[in-house]
């Protein structure tokens, strides 16, 4: 526990942070006996699985903090191996079925129905009741989350399921409304700076706002990226100045010169240098709808304002049809010639009108 | 004309070697045709090479040379000197053709302005004439024949057998000189030879044909003559018609009426002993042959006949195929360097089978360096009028391929010739001919025979050590392993092991040694996949002849040959689509000529071509199909367009949009493999030269690749194939775009694969950092998070910045990060690792790979110097063991508690914790206790005995001093003899 992202975590809902009142709804909601399926969503490093915990503390207290790592292997229809990592107590399991790629069917199949039939044997226990986790739920595929829905009314008596998701969008309604919504928003920046200021405080040292403000800004309102930013900027520079360099993702710098190439050069050759670098870009594993995102908000900002609305227009289509497909690299590079069309067109006006 | 030097040239250079090796040889009986014509044809060629004399003709030598040979043969140079030759120069200046004018497709020119001389006059001087000196009746036809085969010539670089020897067999009676002396000699040497011998040649020719024609002098006089009397360039005074000669000069031949010219034929056959036969029945026929000849010069040129439709080949049941099957070594159409080069090493067994002394290159150049030198300077390229420092056709690629040098018991050092190729070029027919060529008996054993590894044993044994004892001569075998590309593979393995070293066969009788049969025979195994997994053993031992396909022309005059054996109208020009249409397989051009003769059909161009005989669905490369994506065809000629009902026409294909899209597809959809094929042209459409400045063709092509994608994903994700077809078309747009007339340079696609191999590592790598996460640390995320966020920000967080010090000496700040790096590497289950890197040296590396992960071009991953990666290295590895300590105490703790708490009756005390050493000597004092009980063995007559518990104890006794004491040692073999000592864990940390 030494990453402060991990340190200090708070353990209990009532030492949250921020989204004070929530942490109240959550607390009266395990007083009473009819828990419901939840579903956190907000983006990634708001605190959902933070909350998650805590609300598995309030329920089933410390014993839930003894954890485990396991990794169970399945066997797909097709018989090909998948291994899934899990993490569990005694009172619940965590799991996160998009490992299994598009096998999370089999996931949710045999691993969550196998775990909501066992009834819990400790009668100690305070809940009859286990609680699934199921972490980037938005991630599952369709046939999953349509596997899921079943499961979920049929196992009431002995579970109950957490999703934690980014976005609801990807959730088929069927699930959503079998699920009490729970929004965990990216804390503001007050706050975001507020927690810190105290992690400094509690490490000892001493955090200049400037900075503070700095590493906000830098990590998007993403909390686990601004202590991790921090974190580093400690170990690179300690007396901190308000100025110093707070150290950034290379993806996200990669990306960054990744689009500044392609408003600065429209030709072939430089299309397949840019296919290079989005090939190694996909291969590092950086998911290509960031990619996709991470392009598009750098050109956008780079570009004309004539030409931005028809930039972010063909960027939705060329995502739209990137996720009906499997090679991600011709649908970037679709949106990337596309782009340099558009801009080459743009540019050859200009010089035209320039003569007039 | 201007060509003869090069063609001589080659000609030398491609049958010298030939005639060396004929010679050098017994010639057997059937050989000896064979033998003779190399020879014949050196000389022909010799002659040709000389051919600005016009004494020596082919012609001359069994026919007299009469006019009417140089009117036929009009526009053709070189019959028109042979001819000239024997007619002298009366004719040339009458008939003669200008010699600008070249051998060719004109030929049906003077043809035609014969009909019109039929035409205008019931009886034609001309041809009258002809008929009346035609000294035979095949004259005719044999000049007609010569005429397609010259017009041939003018297509073809491929010279005919025929032309090259002539008829003139039968005039060579000289014997040859003793091969070994001859070998011996320089190229300069034999040159000298050459010409004296060509020069003594003529002589005699001269000389022959003198005496021959000696009574002919006179008859000759009467023809010119008769000639002049009756053909004028000024207007006669006699009865004329008017004619224009193809050099726009005007001739005016004669009237006669019939009475006159059958008077003036029997003069003639009055006149010569020899014509008298001619002139009679003889007459009638050729005077018809003539006629039909000439009606058929006026049929429709593209379908010009080769023969006239003659009686029913007796032999109908026969196939083509196996009638025409090449006898000879001459017969082969295969490409000559292949040829070549399995007769050059099947000749190289020579020593072993026929105890002759095969002089290989190296020898020869080892034994007179002199000569070779001198040869070096010699060999002058005629046709590139240069001195060649490398040497003629011997340095030329298929020489590196075999290997020239002999084993200590003179066998070549590859002692199994490997053909491979498509079906129908005759490599089976290669290898039997060359195999009898070569003096062999050819034993075949192919996939119709059994081919089980016992078989294949016994067949291969008898094969090579047994001869045949039937057969009146008495030749050695030669394998020919047919197909063996379906053989199985234990039979393929121990073909190997019989050729490497062979095979120790049994002991025949008790007590004589094993006997070691050593291969002395040739084998020659055929194939069409060569990379066959099966033949891999075989082919790295083997000499493999790879056989390039035929060319289509040369095909194609063989199957003129062949149409006019069996009377079958067709023309080149059918031939030659016929041979295209079928990928050059000879077997199925052939058989389709004989289904179309069996329909007593002429074989058209259209018949070609509307038909789907003789097609073959060929295997086509992926290159061949990108190369058919981003290139425009040239125009062909053979493909024709056909609307419904009228008669088909051949026409140039014409290059519109219509016919590439159909060609693409059809291209395309013979390949299949589309997600390879679309990776490809995704790879390459790029490097294409594309006029596109504005990226809008680039923007359509990538369109259709998200379509061709999204369509995959539609299949493989559910199923869906009735979309399937639709996959294709997106190569017909990237045809239509980036299609070019030049060749394409195209790579083969290999960055799908590393992206997909580098995202298999990373996701491993990223696995295995998972697993080591503990449990306790979740604020790290999963998935996405885990990498994207936390694992970038953790590389600078472990790139503490340490002075290179001992540990004591760090400053503060210095302590803290070094703590702090470590409790967290240790959370996240990462540790530094020593590993030796591709340079030798020793690094240390994270372990799961960090530097790997999330590692950008220009972007340092962790920071870390050699010596700080060291201590870390060790100060987690204490951490670690830190940690496990306390668990693992109180786990034992726990564990002893229960077992107490459960059964406490039952379980004995727990034993005291012994020190280390003495609970490795625990199982002696178990022995001990033991012992008694061991000991109640009894000996052979059943008394119990008690000998070896004594001796036991005693020993017990002796180590039990050692053992007690604090500090042991003892003896283990290897370097693990150190002292052993009593330490607790925590005295080390």
């Amino acid at each position: 526990m030494a990453l402060w992202v991990d340190k200090y975590r708070p353990r209990e809902l009532s030492k949250l942070d921020y989204h004070k009142e929530q942490a109240d709804n959550l607390r009266n909601l395990c007083k009473q006996s009819d828990f419901p399926h939840l579903m956190f969503y907000g983006p990634s490093g708001a605190g959902k699985k933070t909350r998650i915990m805590c609300l598995l503390r309030e329920m089933y207290g410390a014993g839930v903090e003894r954890l485990r790592n396991e990794t169970m292997t399945f066997t797909t229809p097709s018989n090909r191996k998948v291994e899934i990592m899990t993490v569990s107590s005694n009172y619940h399991l965590e799991v996160n079925p998009s490992d299994a790629g598009m096998y999370d069917r089999t996931v949710v199949i045999d691993l969550i129905k196998q775990v909501a039939q066992t009834q819990q044997i400790d009668i100690n226990g305070q809940r009859d009741f286990k609680v699934i986790v199921i972490s980037e739920g938005d991630e599952l595929t369709k046939d999953a989350q349509h596997a899921l829905r079943r499961t979920m009314e049929k196992y009431m008596a002995t579970c109950r399921i957490i999703l934690s998701v980014n976005s609801t969008s990807r959730i088929i309604p069927a699930i959503r409304s079998r699920c009490l919504g729970i929004r965990v928003a990216a804390p503001n920046v007050t706050d975001m700076t507020a927690v810190l200021q105290s992690t400094c405080k509690r490490e000892g040292l001493v955090l200049p706002p400037e900075l503070a403000t700095r590493v906000v800004d830098k990590s998007e309102r993403n909390l686990r990226r601004a202590l991790l930013m921090l974190e580093a900027a400690k170990v690179q520079q300690y007396p901190f100045t308000a100025q110093q360099e707070i150290p950034e993702l290379d993806w996200q710098v990669y990306l960054r010169e990744t689009a500044n190439q392609i408003v600065s050069e429209q030709t072939p050759a430089k299309l397949e240098k840019i296919r290079d670098r989005l090939y190694e870009l996909l291969s590092q594993g950086v998911p290509p709808n960031l990619i996709f995102r991470g392009l598009v908000e750098q050109l956008v900002n780079n570009c004309d304002m004539s030409i931005k609305a028809k930039t972010l227009e063909f960027a939705t289509q060329y995502e739209h049809r990137m996720q009906n497909g499997a090679k991600h690299i011709f649908h970037l590079e679709a949106f990337v010639a596309q782009f340099m069309n558009i801009y080459k067109k743009f540019l050859s006006e200009l010089v035209m009108t320039d003569d007039f | 004309m201007d060509q003869y030097p090069d063609e001589n040239e080659e000609f030398e250079l491609q049958y010298q070697d030939e005639m060396e090796m004929l010679e050098d040889m017994e010639v057997q009986h059937e050989q000896d045709v064979f033998a003779e014509a190399p020879s014949t044809s050196r000389q022909a060629a010799e002659q040709r090479a000389v051919a600005g004399l016009k004494d020596v003709s082919r012609f001359g030598n069994s026919t007299l040379c009469s006019p009417q040979l140089s009117q036929i043969s009009f526009g053709n140079s070189q019959m028109e000197t042979e001819a000239a030759g024997g007619g002298g120069q009366v004719n040339r200046r009458l008939f003669g053709t200008p010699r600008g004018l070249m051998a060719g497709r004109g030929c049906s020119t003077p043809m035609q302005r014969m009909a019109v001389i039929k035409e205008g006059q019931t009886v034609d001087a001309d041809v009258q004439a002809d008929a009346a000196f035609g000294d035979a009746g095949y004259v005719l036809n044999a000049a007609a024949e010569q005429l397609q085969e010259v017009g041939l010539r003018g297509t073809s670089k491929r010279r005919l057998e025929r032309d090259l020897f002539g008829d003139i067999d039968d005039l060579y009676h000289e014997s040859y000189e003793d091969p070994m002396v001859k070998k011996a000699r320089t190229e300069e040497q034999r040159d000298n030879e050459a010409i004296d011998r060509i020069l003594e040649l003529r002589r005699k020719l001269r000389e022959t044909s003198n005496t021959v024609r000696h009574d002919d002098v006179s008859r000759l006089k009467a023809l010119h003559d008769f000639k002049m009397k009756n053909l004028s360039y000024n207007i006669p005074s006699w009865p004329f018609l008017a004619l224009q000669r193809s050099d726009l000069e005007r001739l005016y031949v004669r009237y006669h009426s019939a009475d006159y010219e059958n008077r003036q034929l029997e003069q003639l056959s009055v006149r010569g002993d020899q014509l008298g036969s001619l002139l009679g029945e003889a007459k009638q026929q050729v005077w018809q042959q003539a006629n039909e000849l000439v009606l058929r010069r006026l049929a429709p040129a593209t379908q010009l006949p080769i023969a006239p439709a003659a009686a029913p080949s007796v032999d109908q049941g026969r196939l083509w195929v196996d009638k025409y099957k090449p006898r000879k070594y001459m017969d082969l159409l295969s490409d000559e360097m292949t040829n070549r080069s399995l007769l050059y090493w099947l000749k190289m067994w020579d020593k072993v089978v026929f105890g002759k002394v095969f002089h290989t290159k190296q020898e020869q150049q080892t034994s007179n360096v002199g000569v070779s030198a001198a040869q070096q300077l010699n060999s002058f390229n005629k046709r590139t009028g240069k001195f060649e420092s490398n040497g003629g056709w011997r340095q030329r690629k298929w020489r590196q391929a075999l290997n020239t040098n002999v084993d200590e018991l003179g066998r070549p050092m590859q002692k199994v010739a490997l053909l491979c190729g498509p079906p129908g070029l005759g490599k089976t027919t290669l290898a039997h001919t060359i195999a009898r060529h070569a003096g062999y008996n050819v034993r075949e054993i192919n996939a119709s025979d059994d081919r089980s590894p016992e078989a294949f044993k016994l067949a291969l044994e008898n094969g090579t050590q047994m001869s045949s004892v039937l057969n009146e001569e008495k030749r050695p075998n030669c394998i020919v392993l047919d197909e063996i590309d379906g053989a199985p593979r234990q039979s393929i393995e121990y073909l190997v092991k019989f050729v490497s070293d062979g095979i120790y066969s049994k002991a025949k009788s008790k007590g004589a040694k094993p006997q070691h049969n050593v291969l002395r025979r040739p084998i020659i195994c055929i194939c069409n996949d060569i990379y066959d997994p099966a033949l891999r053993p075989l082919r790295q031992i083997a000499f493999v002849v790879n056989f390039p396909p035929i060319d289509a022309a040369r095909l194609a005059e063989r199957l003129v040959q062949i149409a006019r054996k069996e009377h079958l109208k067709t023309d080149f020009g059918s031939l030659i689509a016929l041979a295209e249409k079928s990928g050059n397989d000879v077997r199925s051009c052939i058989s389709s000529m004989q289904f179309f003769n069996v329909q007593k059909h002429s074989l058209t161009l259209q018949d070609v071509l509307n038909n789907n005989l003789g097609q073959k669905d060929r295997h086509q490369g992926l290159f061949d199909v990108w190369g058919a994506v981003f290139r425009i065809q040239r125009p062909k000629k053979q493909l024709q367009q056909i609307s419904a009902e009228e008669p088909a026409q051949v026409t140039m294909t014409n290059m519109s949009v219509a016919t590439r899209v159909r060609n693409v597809l059809d291209v395309v959809h013979s390949s299949g493999d589309y997600e390879r094929l679309t990776q490809g042209v995704y790879e390459n459409y790029l490097q294409q030269k594309m006029p596109d400045p504005n990226f809008n063709g680039i923007c359509e092509a990538l369109q259709w690749f998200c379509f061709t994608d999204t369509l995959q994903q539609q299949i493989s994700r559910q199923q869906i194939y009735s979309v399937y077809p639709y996959l294709q078309f997106g190569f017909v747009v990237w045809h239509l775009l980036f299609a070019t007339l030049a060749w394409p340079k195209i790579a083969f696609p290999t960055r799908g694969f590393e992206f997909s191999q580098a995202s298999t590592n990373q996701r491993n790598i990223f696995q295995s950092l998972r697993k080591g996460v503990n449990s306790a640390a979740q604020g790290v995320g999963q998935g996405h998070v885990l990498l994207l966020d936390t694992v970038p920000l953790l590389k600078r967080i472990l790139s503490p910045q340490l002075r290179s010090v001992a540990v004591q000496l760090l400053s503060q700040k210095e302590q803290y990060d070094l703590r702090h790096t470590i409790q967290v590497m240790v959370d996240l289950g990462i540790t530094f690792v020593q590993v030796k890197s591709a340079e030798g040296q020793y690094v240390f590396q994270t372990e799961p790979d960090l530097d790997t992960l999330c590692a950008f071009t220009g972007f340092s991953g962790l920071t870390l110097p050699y010596f700080s990666r060291q201590l870390i290295a060790r100060e987690v590895e204490l951490e670690r063991i830190r940690r496990a300590a306390p668990k693992a105490a109180a786990e034992a703790a726990n564990e002893t508690a229960k077992a107490k708490s459960k059964s406490k009756l039952q379980a004995p005390a727990a034993p005291p914790r012994l020190p280390n050493h003495l609970q490795t000597l625990k199982p002696k004092q178990i022995t001990d206790s033991n012992a008694p009980k061991q000991q109640l063995t009894k000996d052979f007559f059943g008394r119990v005995t008690h000998k070896a518990a004594a001796t036991a104890t005693g020993e017990e006794a002796k180590t039990d001093a050692i053992v007690k004491s604090p500090i042991w040692y003892r003896y283990k073999e290897g370097f693990n003899n150190a002292v052993r000592k009593d330490v607790q864990l925590t005295e080390l940390l």
